[in-house]
């Protein structure tokens, strides 16, 4: 059974989603200010955080979101009312987020984007490269381990995946398309600037310069492309 | 020994009346007091040379009709000479009537024929060629007019002794009607040698004194009235402060018009006030005057000048100030007017004892008056400036603040609705799975009404984000195919096609230049129009999309439907926030009424042009131009 954490300011918000994943047969904890959720994120290494941005007292959702972030990858899903241009989406994503959802949204949408971010989150055996190195990036995706120049990189679970599907897929372009399928799911289809934002947090921590890319590389309007790199 | 003497000075005489009448002459014959004043000069020059020829005839042997000319010059300059010097007296203090230089010119016509009658008859020229002059008996007729105009003379000086502006010309003219009394004596004493010498050189005196009084002197101070009128001009046109310029307006009138003091009234809400003072005690300062009170109403009333010789004899109204009637003598009150509206009054004042002002001082201060009121106009019309200026810009500061203010408030009341939004809708979605599936129609109906409802308040609150956005946000401009924007926005609308309800044509030209636009926000704009024409298009009919070249360097995209149309009475307001016509037909279409107002703001900010033609039941037409890249 899955363990959700349920962290929003309004009684009326958590108590409704909480009773729909309890329903659906999650184990759900509702926390009402960023604070409480932290401790109980230390208390229960839940598989999900469920996060509300603004919250009146102390730390607010992208607080929370780093917080978390600092110490493991676990999936963490937005949940923002105040959300009005893609920029404010892109930060929340660039904070750590795997999801970022817009008040207000029904419930059988957020159960089915729960299911999809917990299903990215799981070790997919069915990959057919386990393991790359080329001396200045090492990957191995069996144990989900990153390294960069020897040293071990933290991905979060969204960006595991990720590049995942573009190694699995490397020296051939992957549609965006394609990509929203493959690692988030059917029901993002719509959500286009997801690709975008995490393939530069994921050259970010990968490349050597992210500004000019020589794993991901990017074919304009069409997709993205990882082209391994001679071995040194 | 006195003829001697006489001889001298009626050389002198004559050769000074000479010079000086040319001088008068040559200067300006216009001015009556240059007239008499000539006239007096003719009269003791044809005076002086007959008792200069008079006097000769005692010494030399001259012809008889000769010393007969001579005596009878004598006395008719001599007589003469009294009434232009009562004229030129009467003209010096201002006295003057109408018809009064014909009245001077006819009184000397018949005094002289009358003097030219009399002494032709009684001049005897003895057998030794010498001639018995002088003997004047005292004849009462003569006594009479020397009495007369010799008096009247006195009488003028004396009384207008303020007005004449020195001193000389009241003692000169003293001293000739003394020395004409003195030819009343007995002529024994010699007493009409004393008298000429006497009568010569205080007409020398008076004239010399006349000259510079009235022509030097104003000559001069012309130079300085010119000095003044620069310095007024330069004060103004340096633009220092209104506050500056009046005060050097005051001084330079006091100083112009050798006035004791000057006041400068302004007209403000209404009122007249006492702004500036020169030599008025401060305390006035801001004073108002009642409507109508003082000469300074009056004259901003007539817009005329007003000149008064004596403030407390001749202003019979309220007075302008407390100690006006006490301390004022002499006053000139001159409008100040701009343009045909006066905005104030000037006043230069005299103290009791102090100068009369003539009419050439209105004149000059009229003057004044004029300068000061361009540089009063010119200073309110800066400061006006300046205040619109401020207050626009306080008014935009204010607006921007409001506009803050206004994004802030979007943004807390997005917050503020969507959570309670969330919360319903989560719970309704919860009573939707607890409820029996057997619950009776009316229940399951009101929660459809509830969840429609909701999701019509989502539709409004996003719209009205998507408006903030679209009209606060910056766009990415960069050049895209107009091509490629069609078929994304077919892509995204791909839903309405599939329904197959309306047949969905799209038509673009080929090889259209590249537009300038932020892609994302455009294809919104159009998204907007079709996903319009789709639901106001009933089933069967068709909607399309055209892309082709517009007027000028511009593509332009036609969005046309066969649908029902904009009645002509709703067509002014569907750019307008919140506007949903109200139209049979269409109350199954849902919307937020944001839709073109927000298609509206992008168009703008892509400084392209958005419009429309529609008829009702035919279709409607939406025409977008956006410019090339």
């Amino acid at each position: 059974m899955h363990k959700i954490i349920i962290v929003d300011d309004e009684q009326a918000i958590r108590e409704a989603l909480g009773r729909k994943l309890t329903r659906d047969g999650f184990e759900v904890t509702v926390c009402e200010n960023g604070l409480e959720g932290l401790r109980a994120f230390h208390a229960q290494h839940p598989d999900l955080v469920v996060l509300d941005i603004v919250m009146p007292e102390g730390m607010n959702g992208l607080d929370v979101c780093r917080r978390i972030r600092e110490i493991d990858d676990t999936p963490v899903m937005m949940l923002s009312a105040q959300a009005i241009s893609e920029d404010d989406i892109i930060e929340g994503l660039n904070a750590g987020a795997d999801e970022y959802l817009i008040k207000p949204v029904r419930l059988n949408e957020f159960t089915a984007r729960v299911r999809a971010l917990l299903r990215r989150a799981q070790v997919n055996n069915n990959d057919t490269v386990q393991r790359y190195d080329d001396g200045y990036l090492a990957v191995d995706l069996q144990r989900r381990h990153v390294y960069v120049n020897g040293r071990r990189v933290h991905l979060t679970p969204t960006e595991y995946k990720l590049l995942a599907v573009l190694m699995d897929n490397s020296g051939r372009v992957v549609q965006q398309t394609e990509l929203l399928e493959q690692v988030w799911g059917r029901e993002y289809l719509n959500d286009i600037y997801y690709p975008r934002v995490y393939i530069s947090q994921l050259r970010r921590k990968i490349e050597k310069d992210a500004a000019n890319p020589q794993y991901i590389l990017t074919e304009h309007r069409i997709g993205y492309r990882f082209e391994k790199q001679p071995g040194v | 020994m006195l003829d001697t003497i006489a001889i001298l000075v009626n050389g002198l005489t004559l050769a000074l009346a000479f010079g000086l009448l040319l001088i008068v002459l040559w200067y300006d014959v216009l001015k009556p007091l240059h007239q008499f004043f000539g006239v007096f000069l003719l009269l003791v020059l044809v005076w002086n040379a007959g008792a200069l020829l008079t006097q000769a005839a005692l010494v030399v042997t001259l012809d008889e009709p000769l010393v007969r000319i001579a005596v009878t010059a004598m006395e008719l300059g001599f007589s003469g000479a009294s009434v232009a010097l009562f004229a030129l007296t009467t003209i010096l203090v201002g006295a003057q009537t109408r018809r009064f230089r014909l009245l001077v010119f006819l009184t000397l016509f018949v005094v002289l024929i009358y003097r030219a009658l009399v002494s032709l008859g009684s001049t005897e020229v003895a057998a030794d060629g010498s001639v018995q002059l002088l003997n004047y008996q005292a004849q009462p007729l003569l006594l009479a007019f020397y009495l007369i105009f010799d008096g009247m003379t006195l009488y003028l000086i004396w009384r207008g002794r303020r007005k004449i502006r020195t001193q000389e010309i009241v003692t000169g003219i003293s001293v000739f009607v003394i020395g004409q009394g003195l030819s009343f004596l007995n002529p024994d004493l010699q007493s009409f040698a004393l008298s000429t010498i006497v009568c010569s050189l205080a007409a020398l005196s008076t004239s010399f004194a006349i000259l510079r009084a009235e022509i030097l002197t104003p000559l001069s101070e012309r130079m300085s009235q010119v000095e003044a009128i620069h310095r007024v001009s330069l004060a103004i046109t340096s633009q220092i402060a209104l506050d500056t310029v009046l005060e050097q307006i005051a001084v330079q009138a006091a100083k112009w018009l050798r006035a004791e003091a000057v006041g400068i009234w302004l007209i403000r809400d209404g009122k007249l006030e006492l702004t500036t003072v020169y030599n008025l005690p401060e305390q006035f300062v801001h004073r108002q005057l009642t409507v109508g009170q003082g000469i300074i109403s009056e004259v901003v009333r007539s817009r005329q000048a007003m000149r008064l010789e004596d403030y407390k004899r001749d202003w019979g109204g309220l007075p302008d100030l407390p100690v006006a009637r006490d301390t004022f003598g002499s006053v000139i009150a001159a409008p100040l007017t701009y343009g045909q509206e006066a905005i104030g009054a000037l006043m230069v004042i005299a103290a009791r004892d102090g100068r009369l002002f003539d009419r050439d001082d209105v004149h000059l201060l009229e003057l004044l008056g004029a300068q000061a009121a361009v540089a009063i106009s010119n200073s309110t019309l800066f400061a006006d400036q300046q205040a619109l200026a401020q207050q626009i810009l306080k008014d935009v500061n204010q607006l921007k603040e409001l506009d803050r203010m206004k994004n802030e408030m979007v943004r807390m009341t997005s917050h503020d609705l969507k959570n309670p939004l969330q919360a319903a809708m989560a719970n309704l979605d919860l009573l939707r799975e607890d409820l029996p599936t057997t619950i009776n129609a009316d229940a399951a109906k009101s929660i459809d009404v509830i969840e429609r409802q909701l999701l019509r308040m989502n539709r409004i609150i996003r719209g009205i984000l998507d408006l903030e956005r679209a009209r606060t946000g910056s766009l990415k401009f960069e050049a895209v195919e107009p091509a490629r924007l069609v078929m994304e926005t077919e892509e995204e609308l791909r839903h309405f096609v599939d329904e197959g309800r309306v047949r969905f044509e799209i038509d673009v030209t080929e090889n259209l230049p590249l537009i300038a636009c932020d892609s994302e926000q455009l294809k919104r704009a159009l998204i907007n129009l079709v996903e319009n024409a789709f639901k106001f298009t009933p089933a069967g009919g068709v909607v399309r999309l055209r892309a082709c070249a517009g007027d000028g360097r511009t593509v332009r995209f036609v969005i046309e439907d066969t649908g029902v149309g904009i009645p002509a009475e709703a067509q002014p307001f569907v750019f307008d926030r919140f506007y949903r016509a109200n139209q049979s037909g269409t109350e199954h279409v849902s919307g937020s009424g944001l839709g073109l107002s927000l298609v509206n703001t992008v168009i703008e900010k892509h400084h392209g042009k958005l419009w429309f033609t529609s008829e009702a039941g035919q279709g409607t037409a939406f025409y977008v131009e956006v410019p090339q890249a």
